[in-house]
């Protein structure tokens, strides 16, 4: 029983992080929500799946239950991003200076504005490719779709963000002009 | 985007496409500037994507795993299932052991030709059997509810196959549950508590680290210019990239400077691994090495996850 705990904790460490980031990134931001997911992510494989599932297999189990508990909030609150959440992020200790803090910040907010504006599918398969390293089988494995689209999904969601990226410079560059 | 191959230059990126493609890819880059700034763009788009940082804090993190550790600890209800199970069994013995020695005693009744005080004398003994072996049987409906209030508490050694008759455990609750309550005297929580201590937690990143290192440092080579598969260790690294974001935060914010340079060091080292390519020119890894080399930082993350964990220790 020690060592499966210590497994799982090991699994935990190795995987609750980027759980968290994936999450976040999916959900536009809602760090405090995307924590809490991931966590009853966490709780159900340790209670249901957990010594159930074949070597390996926990990690796309995580990714499935989590994006599907994900698009679960999704339809519960749309395009409601709850006051708490960015009290939450508000109160966020910080430990770097504030002008690097502003940077990251603004970096942050552009890249989750920027996934924002894709298809949920098309943004999963590509965080699941860019942060995760998943190959298109995994993803698909994830998203129990074919590779064939996994490849048409990410390929489409880069396309539509490099368009999208260059408007904004070109904005931007107007705009300081 | 008018040429046919822009989608082959997204696969391209994710290494995922053949040996064959890979090279007509690479070719036709060579000469189409379109399909050139698309690259650039889409590693561009995945360098921003890569380095969105959580805001999760080591604390809850911690909690987190906690919560989940415990909540498993407190999970079953088989507890009043159990031992609701055991007085029933119980009592339905007893109630067969009443009934039988009834029909036993009515059996030698009637075979006995005794007078009429013999005939008199059994009528209590089966009432109060009867009422001795319902007693248990009350006694027994209050136990659940004890057991109930208590499901944390060790239960009486209860044996394998009756677990089995009281309910079927569903795929994977057999094993959160079985071990459970005898397993978990509460100085085992401890012993629990430990990986998540943030030293701890330090200890064992710059140990995973060092290893990391190690064997990014001991793989052969193929010759130079060519390419070498490094999956599992940017896999690895990718991995460790975010804790140590993480804890650095946390050296930086409780004041830990020895820890924070450290993980400053190492923070870039594993973000070049994790950004390798897969099949990464050699010299593109050798690079990485020397800065590994020039740094010392293998060396370092031993003393100090030797320090932490002797910290830790004490």
């Amino acid at each position: 029983m020690a060592s499966e705990d210590e497994e799982f904790t090991m699994l935990f460490q190795d995987f609750y992080p980027s759980l968290c980031r994936f999450l976040e990134c999916l959900l536009g931001g809602r760090a405090p929500l995307a924590q809490d997911l991931a966590q009853e992510s966490f709780l159900q494989l340790h209670r249901t799946a957990w010594g159930t599932l074949p070597d390996g297999e926990a990690r796309f189990w995580l990714y499935r239950v989590a994006r599907n508990m994900a698009i679960n909030e999704f339809r519960k609150s749309n395009t409601r991003y709850r006051l708490f959440d960015r009290v939450v992020e508000a109160m966020r200790p910080r430990a770097r200076n504030p002008e690097q803090e502003y940077e990251t910040q603004e970096r942050q907010t552009l890249v989750l504005e920027m996934l924002q504006t894709l298809p949920e599918d098309q943004r999963t398969a590509l965080l699941l490719r860019e942060q995760e390293q998943l190959s298109y089988r995994e993803i698909g494995q994830v998203l129990n779709i074919s590779e064939s689209k996994v490849k048409v999904d990410i390929f489409r969601a880069r396309a539509a963000l490099r368009e999208r990226w260059s408007k904004r410079v070109k904005t931007v560059g107007a705009s300081a002009s | 985007m008018n040429c046919i191959f822009t989608e082959k230059v997204s696969s391209l990126i994710d290494g995922e496409l053949s040996q064959t493609e890979t090279r007509e890819v690479e070719r036709h880059l060579m000469s189409c500037v379109e399909c050139q700034e698309m690259r650039a763009d889409f590693l561009s788009l995945r360098t921003r994507i890569t380095n969105f940082e959580t805001s999760l804090q080591p604390t809850v993190q911690n909690r987190a795993l906690k919560k989940i550790l415990a909540t498993q600890r407190r999970a079953p209800a088989l507890g009043f299932q159990w031992s609701f199970g055991k007085a029933v069994a119980f009592a339905s013995l007893l109630i067969i052991a009443a009934i039988s020695g009834f029909v036993v005693y009515q059996g030698s009744k009637s075979t006995q030709t005794g007078s009429s005080v013999a005939v008199n004398t059994p009528t209590p003994v089966p009432s109060s059997t009867v009422q001795q072996h319902q007693r248990p049987q009350a006694d027994a409906s209050p136990a659940p509810k004890k057991e109930n209030e208590e499901t944390t508490q060790p239960r009486q050694t209860p044996s394998a196959p009756k677990r089995k008759i009281v309910r079927e455990p569903r795929p994977g609750e057999q094993f959160a549950a079985i071990p459970e309550p005898p397993a978990r005297p509460a100085d085992a929580r401890p012993a629990d508590a430990r990986p998540a201590d943030a030293e701890t937690m330090t200890a064992m990143h710059f140990e995973k680290s060092e290893t990391l290192l190690r064997s990014f440092r001991n793989f052969r080579l193929n010759e130079a210019g060519s390419a070498t598969e490094v999956s599992y260790e940017r896999t690895r690294a990718q991995q460790l990239v975010y804790q140590n974001m993480m804890l650095r935060r946390e050296a930086d914010a409780r004041g830990d400077v020895q820890v924070a340079s450290l993980l400053e060091t190492l923070e870039p080292i594993l973000l070049d691994i994790s950004n390798l390519p897969d099949k990464p020119d050699t010299d593109a890894v050798r690079v990485i090495r020397e800065r590994v080399e020039r740094k010392n930082i293998v060396a370092l993350l031993k003393v100090n996850s030797i320090a932490l964990a002797r910290a830790n220790d004490d």
